[in-house]
């Protein structure tokens, strides 16, 4: 058997398959569209009822696809674009778009956003940012949210200190208030954790460059990350296997002072701690340097889709305005446009200004197919093994490098 | 066999035992109903809660409302039933085959099967995916049943012949040469026979398909969508509802032991072995 | 081949009786299990289905360098052997309890398979939420009653992870062991234990000279399928740690999936995932000629 069997099959089928579809948009086109949202209460039903009233010639298909850690939606959206069964368009992030464009299915937009009145509601920089590596547009940004540091108010009022600035203030904030059942950080080291690390890492010297992770800056900057949880012990026991319920469960519980997470878990918090919980920028380096992770949600248009336009014209409908907020209020993110931000209600306005005051620093990840494999192996194996002291942190930074540029 | 111990001995050593192994095997579901009766506020509090300050069934409201999990219920009974059916009718006449006849290449045929079974489905997954779509049965309920047909077929084949193998063969033999074919044989006299054997491998079939994950999520879609994919969907990015999945927790375990004790008198009641013997 | 009492059925018998099961097993498995073996051969990546190349056992001759893998092939050892043998033993012991006659035995029957009804992602987040560090009832419960003075972090600690994993997993499978024996219990003639009990045998001789070897064959298959289930089971591992801390819930299946799927190294993930099927295929090879002679008598 040859192995490109599985495309050659899938050729074959898709050649079939079109009688099933109107090749010609004249009668009624349907666009499946696949999307996640965190509360399955929630549905998209109301946004597509609005969206078929406007487009009468439009029909659309949305279909809720388990997340799964990221891992299954991925799985079933590789899957189901090699079988040439994928959807019209997708929710996607953009640590997928190397491996998506290397498999040619994505479709770029440019000529049609060109087209689109809601274009410049979008700041410059998140365009910028969701850019292809060959300089074409193919992802339509639809939300984000800002990794940020939530922080406990009354604690730190108790301890007559002030919200850490920078990171030498963030760890004698993180030493002041660890005592008895109360850890100082709640550090992330699970599934996801690098969003916690990279503020500290990236923030203090490190890049994706080659020789960015073994670079003297950057040496030095995970060694003091690690210590935190190996010589300050600011952190609880269970640091380096504990994802994002773990820490929002033991910060909402009062076991930890600080967390570092995003606007995504700030309903859930105020809903057990009130007014005893604030948040600010994460802290930056000595030098004034600092990073976040910017967490991008986007829309695109798969190139097998038979209705691209109207494909289109669903994922643009679902970035502007008014229809954003309807759509962020089902995913608790926050709205893409400079006019839906301005208008947001859907979180306490403290959260919204640490998010946006962090996005001067927000950035993502490098734009590489092995991204994905550093966010969900590379990274946390390494990380976890530093933190139980199996490797030194400076192996971890060594195997990151590795990874990328080896 | 006749018990001839007091009550107080077999209270000490049967009943006080089992009410151990109850304890253990039901301490995890009974943390699980206790969370999914307790209202948002009062989930993961320091220090732990037991019981429910303000108990409330909103969460099983809004699952059955507001969810589609009553529809993913039905769905994957559907798709269990037909998974234990389907299993069962091919795996039954295998494994009398396997278990009466002696032909070559049975061994290797019979190995074959476990192989089978010892492929990590994970990998399958992907060319399943294929085969199915060019098949046009994604999203159907006999796609995701073939698909548990994978470990179903195998193992019932497995489970049935060392039952098959336990019924002495004089007793069909006899039967035949009292005039009986082959098929009324097996169905008047071995079937019966083997029953509980027959009873345990379609449950296991109907709990592994039920409780089935990862071909459900790939092969199925929103139209035979089935409880644990529903049950994946309250596990967000950044939110789990803890209230929703324990009370689907809950219900999903429900109708398994519901069926197990309307079929575990079959268990009992299936061979009574002195008429293998006499 | 022919007994003399089997002389009776035609050669083609057999076949007919095969036939559903063969064509439905191969058509849904045998394509894809074949084009994953040749897959093994590949350097493929998932996302750069183009680019596959045929590069012949080079993967295998990685994995033996991979120093990942012997510690995930030495972990699956653990879990198998660990996991299979107790809940073995859990279940023998309340198939036999549950065998014995009392009044409330239909209901505990009943009850004794919820663990085993449960979908693995709902025991995976169960155990992983009662094992918290912080908010976790385990924990709790232990500090409450002073058996241990500070909450254990037993998911973090490389040397717990696994043991506690493995008890999550007892937990699940120990029910299916329970019913599996209980129903050969069944079958068991009861004047066989008339006439022990006249010969004044007490239940410990019974026990091992009735019970046990009527029942052998039951437990010889059950033990041999649930080693085969187990070995392959990576479901509850990738909620709870998703193989860590580092390496230390690595087994086979898990870190043949984080190279499928993470990694997207297709190739990889399935030399992985034959070389897994291989080893299994030793222990059953060993397991079906002992079976057959048995049988063959």
């Amino acid at each position: 058997m040859e192995r490109r069997d599985f495309l050659k099959l899938s050729a074959a089928a898709a050649l079939a398959a079109p009688l099933a579809r109107p090749a010609i948009a004249q009668t009624p086109a349907t666009v499946r569209w696949w999307y996640h949202f965190d509360n399955p209460q929630n549905t998209p039903a109301a946004l597509v009822a609005k969206f078929e009233a406007e487009n009468p010639g439009i029909k659309i298909q949305a279909e809720a696809i388990p997340w799964g850690g990221g891992n299954d939606y991925q799985t079933r959206l590789f899957a189901a674009l090699v079988a040439g069964n994928g959807p019209d368009a997708a929710m996607v992030r953009l640590s997928w778009a190397a491996r998506l464009a290397a498999m040619k299915a994505l479709e770029p937009i440019d000529s049609m956003i060109g087209g689109w009145a809601g274009r410049s509601d979008i700041p410059d920089n998140i365009w910028k940012i969701n850019k292809g590596a060959d300089g074409k547009q193919y992802y339509l940004p639809l939300q984000y949210v800002v990794i940020y540091l939530y922080y406990r108010p009354d604690l730190f009022q108790q301890a007559g200190i002030q919200p850490p600035k920078t990171f030498d203030e963030f760890l004698a904030a993180a030493k002041a208030l660890t005592k008895g059942d109360m850890a100082g950080f709640g550090m992330r080291g699970g599934a996801g954790g690098f969003d916690n690390w990279g503020p500290f890492v990236i923030g203090g010297g490190a890049s994706f460059e080659k020789g960015g992770m073994v670079s003297e800056k950057a040496l030095a900057a995970n060694r003091w990350y690690v210590g935190l949880a190996r010589d300050a012990k600011v952190t609880p026991a269970s640091a380096p296997t504990d994802s994002f319920r773990q820490i929002v469960d033991a910060f909402k519980a009062g076991r930890t002072a600080m967390i570092m997470h995003h606007v995504g878990s700030a309903n859930e918090i105020v809903g057990a701690l009130g007014d005893k919980v604030s948040a600010v920028p994460v802290p930056r380096a000595a030098d004034g340097r600092g990073w976040t992770y910017f967490g991008d949600e986007s829309n695109a248009v798969f190139a097998a889709s038979k209705a691209k336009e109207a494909a289109f014209k669903w994922i643009a409908f679902l970035s502007t305005a008014d229809n954003n907020i309807e759509l962020n209020k089902l995913t608790g993110q926050l709205p893409i446009t400079t006019s839906g931000a301005a208008k947001w209600t859907g979180h306490p306005k403290r959260f919204v200004d640490a998010s946006q005051a962090s996005l001067p620093i927000a950035g993502s990840l490098p734009d590489h197919p092995k991204t994905p494999d550093f966010i969900a192996r590379i990274w946390p194996t390494n990380m976890q093994r530093a933190l139980n002291g199996e490797i030194s942190p400076d192996d971890m930074m060594k195997a990151i490098e590795q990874h990328f540029n080896g | 066999m006749k018990d001839r111990r007091t009550k107080t001995r077999r209270f000490l050593e049967v009943e006080l035992p089992v009410l151990a192994i109850l304890v253990f095997a039901l301490a995890p579901y009974i943390w699980m109903v206790l969370t999914s009766i307790k209202p948002q506020a009062e989930l993961s509090l320091w220090p732990v809660r037991y019981l429910p300050e303000n108990a409330t069934l909103d969460h099983y409201r809004e699952l059955i409302s507001r969810t589609s999990f009553a529809g993913n219920l039905l769905n994957s009974f559907i798709i269990a039933a037909g998974a234990a059916i389907l299993g069962l009718a091919v795996s039954i006449p295998a494994a009398y085959a396997f278990s009466r006849f002696r032909f070559r290449g049975r061994r290797m045929l019979m190995t074959g099967f476990l192989v089978i079974n010892m492929f990590p489905v994970v990998l399958l997954i992907i060319p399943l995916f294929v085969l199915m779509k060019n098949l046009a049965l994604l999203d159907t309920f006999l796609g995701v049943i073939l698909g548990h047909s994978t470990f179903a077929i195998p193992f019932a084949i497995w489970m049935l012949t060392s039952y098959f193998n336990a019924i002495p063969k004089d007793l069909d033999e006899a039967a035949m040469i009292d005039g009986a074919t082959r098929v009324q044989t097996i169905r008047l006299i071995v079937l019966p026979l083997v029953a509980p054997g027959v009873v345990t491998a379609g449950i296991y079939i109907f709990i592994t398909s039920w409780n089935e994950y990862l071909f459900a999520m790939m092969l199925s879609g929103q139209s035979v969508r089935t409880v644990t994919v529903a049950l994946q969907l309250f596990i967000g990015e950044f939110t789990i509802q803890w209230g929703l999945l324990t009370a689907g927790g809950t219900l999903i375990a429900l109708p398994v032991t519901i069926l197990f004790l309307l079929v575990q008198r079959r268990l009992v009641g299936g061979l009574t072995a002195g008429a293998v013997k006499s | 081949m022919i007994t003399s009492a089997h002389n009776s059925f035609s050669r083609w018998t057999p076949a007919w009786f095969l036939a559903p099961a063969l064509a439905i097993t191969a058509a849904i498995v045998l394509v894809p299990a074949v084009q994953t073996i040749w897959l093994s051969l590949h350097d493929y990546l998932l996302y750069e289905p183009d680019a596959a190349t045929f590069i012949g056992l080079r993967n295998f001759a990685a994995i033996l360098q991979d120093e990942v893998f012997w510690i995930s092939l030495g972990h699956s050892a653990i879990w198998i052997v660990g996991v299979v043998g107790l809940q073995f033993l859990l279940g023998l012991g309340t198939a036999l309890l549950l065998n014995q006659s009392f009044w409330w035995r239909g209901f505990a029957r009943a009850l004794v398979v919820v663990p085993w009804a449960l979908p693995s992602v709902i025991i995976g987040l169960m155990w992983t939420w009662m094992y918290d560090f912080n908010v976790g009832v385990l924990n709790d419960m232990l500090v409450r009653t002073g058996i241990i003075d500070a909450p254990i972090a037993w998911l973090a600690r490389p040397d717990l992870a696994l043991p506690s994993i493995m008890a999550a997993l007892i937990w699940q499978g120990f029910p299916f062991f329970a019913i599996t024996i209980l129903a050969g219990l069944q079958t068991i003639p009861s004047e066989l234990y008339e006439a022990a009990e006249i010969d004044g045998a007490n239940r410990g001789q019974m026990l091992r000279h009735i019970t046990l070897p009527s029942i052998a064959d039951v437990i010889a298959t059950a033990l041999l399928l649930r080693t085969i289930w187990v070995a392959n089971s990576l479901d509850v591992i990738l909620v709870m740690t998703g193989g860590g801390p580092g390496y230390a819930t690595h087994t086979l299946p898990l870190y043949s999936f984080v190279r499928a799927y993470n990694s997207m190294e297709f190739g990889y993930g399935a030399a992985l995932a034959l070389i897994l099927t291989l080893l299994l295929l030793t222990v059953v090879w060993l397991y079906v000629r002992r079976a057959s002679r048995d049988l063959d008598r």
